[in-house]
This record gives structure tokens, sequence and C-alpha cells, in this order.
């Protein structure tokens, strides 16, 4: 059956989600989001001026000098952006012209966000290597040293939303083609940048002085959660009422080939494994195994929440499409017309049940009758 | 005079000699799948609709395109793709609402119908006349235009 379907568009009858942007680009918009959303809530806690202990992480010397790894925990979302940044490159066709991908930042979005995300990479290395570098002359405590963490804020915001902004400036795709989209993609990146932060405080102990910090941005993280649920729903209820195609897309991916990806990748373990275990792990007091077990399923769900969206997106049919698929319905019903008169006049099958015939017997009856009468 | 390629998809039988022709003159192959014309099929009614690039006044695909490759040529108006510009990151591709331009995976880029430079040989070959390579004339467009928007309004009821 899938053999037949050489291009998305080509059988009318079925209208296939697009397969041009796949696995490599859903792990690039995860890794931005994620890597952005755990910047934003990092950069706030280090503007709340929480008091971090120093990591139980080996300490490293560079050069004779003594690193300071204490703000490495809440700092490092840039890492992750600058490794999902890559994989753009990784899907291009020609990919040692990459550079050409910022000619365009007037209508384009992916230009705008090569130039969002390299600004972004670029503020947010600077400031991770400051927080780790213990020269004296760098000043640290300076008030200038706002001016970046402003401008790599600002961008890390741009860089979640954009992640979704990316699709929803395909206008021919209507499940894209929603301002929920954008909002959807900045909660998912918040929640799972939040839960990084979370697994990454927890791993080093940065908050083992001060239970209430990391309290405090649990249920900062459950509300995200809470939050992205209603979004999802807000989002799918939308897309389904929205267009045609817009509601075959919502069906695709809630009953038809990508149900697996929706219900075990986004709702099983990007919802409800992390609340179950999570209270579970709060039966526990606070078993650390089961709150990481919890995080990393719920970091795989914000991925397949990308890869769910990305892989359900269905072009909205042409007006002459929608003109044949009239007339083909009309064709059919009179067929269907025509073939109970038959029938009938024949005198053998008259009740509904024995007309129906199986899918095939029935295709080649339609074509048959259609050379017949014409 | 302006001049663009239209599509009749009443006359149309379907025999995808369009395709195969497309694909020799470009490519030197004939492989249907990298040809820059395709044919939709309703195969079990036999409606066929070759469907190809549209021209469209505000297009989807030069709006997307991060490089600029995708691009209105000013002299003539035709949307083109610069070969040398292309990057292959299908954003085109996804944007075009007749899913039109095709990715090479030969070549590494994206490939769309360039009227073979004025001489469409899809027309040429095409017994049928099912597309065709005529003026577009202003007058002409915008009936159809009109005919387009009431087409819409009734689909608007329909629905
Ligand atoms: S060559 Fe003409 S008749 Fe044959 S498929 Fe193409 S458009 Fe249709
Ligand atoms: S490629 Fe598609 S969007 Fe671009 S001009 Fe042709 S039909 Fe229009
Ligand atoms: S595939 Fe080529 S022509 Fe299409 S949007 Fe990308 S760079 Fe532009
Ligand atoms: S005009 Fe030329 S490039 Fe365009 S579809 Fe026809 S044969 Fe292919």
């Amino acid at each position: 059956m899938r053999t037949e379907h050489i291009h998305p568009i080509r059988n009318g009858r079925h209208v296939r989600p697009q397969e041009e942007w796949k696995e490599i680009i859903a792990i690039y918009l995860y890794l931005a989001g994620m890597g952005a959303g755990s910047y934003i809530i990092g950069t706030l806690i280090h503007w709340l001026g929480v008091t971090l202990n120093p990591p139980s992480a080996p300490s490293i010397t560079l050069f004779g000098y003594l690193l300071d790894l204490t703000k490495v925990p809440i700092f490092w979302g840039p890492i992750m952006v600058s490794i999902g940044a890559p994989f753009l490159i990784l899907d291009l066709g020609i990919k040692r012209r990459f550079m050409y991908a910022c000619l365009n930042p007037r209508t384009s979005w992916v230009a705008r966000g090569f130039l969002i995300l390299s600004t972004f990479i670029v503020f947010g290395l600077v400031l991770l290597i400051k927080s780790v570098l213990p020269f004296e002359w760098l000043y640290a405590e300076s008030a200038l040293w706002h001016i970046p963490e402003v401008i790599a804020f600002v961008f890390a915001c741009g860089t979640a939303i954009y992640t979704g902004i990316l699709l929803k400036a395909t206008k021919s795709i209507p499940l894209w083609n929603t301002n929920l989209l954008p909002l959807l993609f900045l909660v998912s990146a918040l929640s799972t940048g939040s839960m990084a932060i979370i697994l990454s405080t927890l791993g080093t102990g940065l908050f083992s002085h001060d239970s209430g910090a990391l309290k405090a941005l649990m249920s900062g993280e459950q509300t995200l959660v809470v939050i992205e649920g209603i979004v999802l729903y807000l989002y799918l209820y939308w897309s389904y009422r929205a267009t045609e195609q817009g509601k075959d897309s919502v069906r695709l991916l809630l009953f038809g080939e990508k149900k697996l990806i929706f219900w075990g990748g986004i709702v099983l373990l990007g919802f409800i494994f992390p609340v179950i275990l999570k209270n579970i792990a709060s039966f526990f007091h606070g078993n650390v195994v089961l709150i990481f077990v919890s995080g990393l399923t719920l970091l795989c769900g914000g991925f397949f929440l990308r890869l769910g969206v990305l892989s359900a997106g269905m072009k909205e049919q042409t007006p002459m499409q929608r003109l044949i698929e009239i007339q083909y319905d009309m064709r059919a019903m009179k067929m269907k017309g025509l073939r109970e008169r038959v029938v009938d006049e024949h005198g053998t099958r008259t009740t509904h049940k024995d007309t129906r015939i199986n899918d095939k017997a029935q295709m080649s009856n339609d074509k048959l009758l259609i050379t017949n009468t014409e | 005079m302006e001049k663009m390629l239209i599509v009749d998809y009443e006359k149309c039988t379907g025999c995808r000699l369009c395709e195969l022709v497309c694909s020799v003159f470009h490519t030197g192959a004939s492989n249907p799948s990298r040809s820059r014309i395709r044919v939709i099929k309703w195969e079990n009614v036999g409606f066929y609709l070759p469907m190809t690039c549209q021209n469209c006044e505000t297009s989807f695909c030069t709006e997307v395109c991060p490089t600029k490759a995708c691009h209105k040529d000013p002299e003539n108006g035709r949307v083109v793709i610069d070969q040398d510009k292309c990057i292959g990151c299908k954003t085109c591709i996804i944007a075009c609402p007749f899913g039109h331009p095709f990715f090479d995976i030969k070549e590494r880029v994206t490939k769309k119908c360039d009227y073979c430079d004025g001489d469409p040989q899809c027309v040429s070959f095409c017994d049928m006349k099912a597309v065709d390579y005529v003026d577009a004339d202003k007058v002409q467009m915008a009936k159809k235009r009109e005919v387009a928007n009431k087409f819409v309004d009734l689909m608007k009821q329909v629905r």
C-alpha cells in the first residue's frame, strides 16, 4: 500500500502528510527549544540570586587556574542549542553551502532562525565561559555583564518561539499555520528546559543545601506541564475545527498511522509517566532515581511532541483538487444509484446488506459502469 | 507577453508522457520521479490532474526560501530556482500549496519547472493538449480569478 504513494499528493484520494521534514528537523527543533528553555529558566534563577552550592563534580584545573563550575548546571543551554543547530545543516541537500542560509532574512523564517540561533549561541557561550573562568580582570560581578545577559535572554526567548514560528510560517499546512503552535512549542521548551535544569542541579547537588529552591522549581515545572497539556488540547481542538486537512492531520495523529507517536510518545512519555513517577517519588521522600527517570521520560516526550506535529502536517487541497474531489463524489454517488437500479431490475439483490461487496470488487464495478455509461 | 502553463484535467488521459519527457529533457534519465510535472490520479474513476508550477503571483516558495535561490525572475515574471544557490533545505517544497518543487535526490538540490526556457517540452509532447502554454491574457486572468472566487464562496457553503 505504502509504496504506491511516491509523492504525498500524487494519489489525490489519499492526502499524505508531508515527508520532507522528518526526525532530523524534529531533533533540531527539540534541542533548540530545550536548550533555549533551560537557558531562560537558568537565567531567571541567576537573576533571582538563589545561592548555589559548588557542585559535587570533581573540580577542573586549567593552566593552573581552578575553574568555577558553580553556574554550569544552569547555564549549559547554549551547548544544547549548538548541538542542535548542526542537525539543520545535516538535513540540507548540499551541506557545505549552509552559510547561504542567512541570505534572505527579510521574508524567510529559516534565515531569521539561522541568525537568531547563532546570536544566541554566541552570547550564551560567552556567558557560560565567563561564568567558568575565574580571572580577576573579567569583573564577573560588574553591572556591565547585565547587557549581554539581557541580550542572551531575549534571544533565548526568540529561539524557543522561533521553533514554532518556523512551522507556522508554512501557510499551506493548516495543522502548523496557527498561533497556538509557537505558544505550544514555547511552553514545551520551558517545561523540558526546566526539567533539564532540575536534572542537572540534582545530579550535581547544586541545591543540596536549599531544598526550598528545588521545591519551587519542581512546582513551577509541574505547573508548566499542566499548561502544556492545556495548550496541546486547545491546539489540537482548533486544528480539528479549522479546516478539512487540519481535521485529517489531527485524525492521523490521534487515531491513524501516527497514533503511536501521539499516545505512546507525547501522552505516555510526556505527561502520564512523569506525573506518576513524580508522585511515587514524593511518596518515597524524593527518591532521586525516580525523579531522574521521570525527567528523562518527560524530555523524550518533548521530542515526540515535535516529531508528532512535524509528521502529521498535511497540505491543504488546492481548489482544483477540491473540485475534482466533489466531482468524484458526485460520480460515485451516481454510480451507487445506478448500481442499485441495475440490481433492482435483476431482482436478485435488494437488501442493503447484500449489495455490500468488498471494496476491491466495488471499485472494479465502478470502473466498468463508467465505461458503460460513457 | 507573459506566457504560462495551464492544465486541463478534462483532457488528460493519465498517460504520464509529460513526466517522462520532462525528466528526459532535464536530467537525461527517463525517471518520472525526477520530472517537474506530476500527474495526480483518482484511479478508480479515471480523473487525472497534471500539476505543474502555477507561477503564483504571491508565491509562498520565494517567500520562505532562506537563500533567495527560489526567486521571481524580474524579466519575465517566472519563478525559478537558482541551482548554484539552492542549499536543498526543502522549505519551498513544504510551502508550495501545489506540491510543486521537487527534491532531486541525484543532484541534492530542489528543482522546479523552468518552462524549459520558453519551449515547454511537456506541451509539445502531450497529444491531448492537457497542458498548454498560452499568453497570460490579463482579461482572461481576471475572469478566471472571478470564477475561482465564486468557487471559494461555494466551497464555504458546502463545507
Ligand atoms: S502527457 Fe498530457 S495527457 Fe498524458 S498525463 Fe501528461 S498531461 Fe495528461
Ligand atoms: S512553486 Fe508552488 S508556490 Fe512557487 S510559484 Fe510555483 S506553484 Fe506557486
Ligand atoms: S530548497 Fe533551495 S530553493 Fe527551496 S527554499 Fe531551500 S534553498 Fe530555497
Ligand atoms: S515546461 Fe518543461 S520544465 Fe516545466 S513541466 Fe513542462 S517539461 Fe517540465
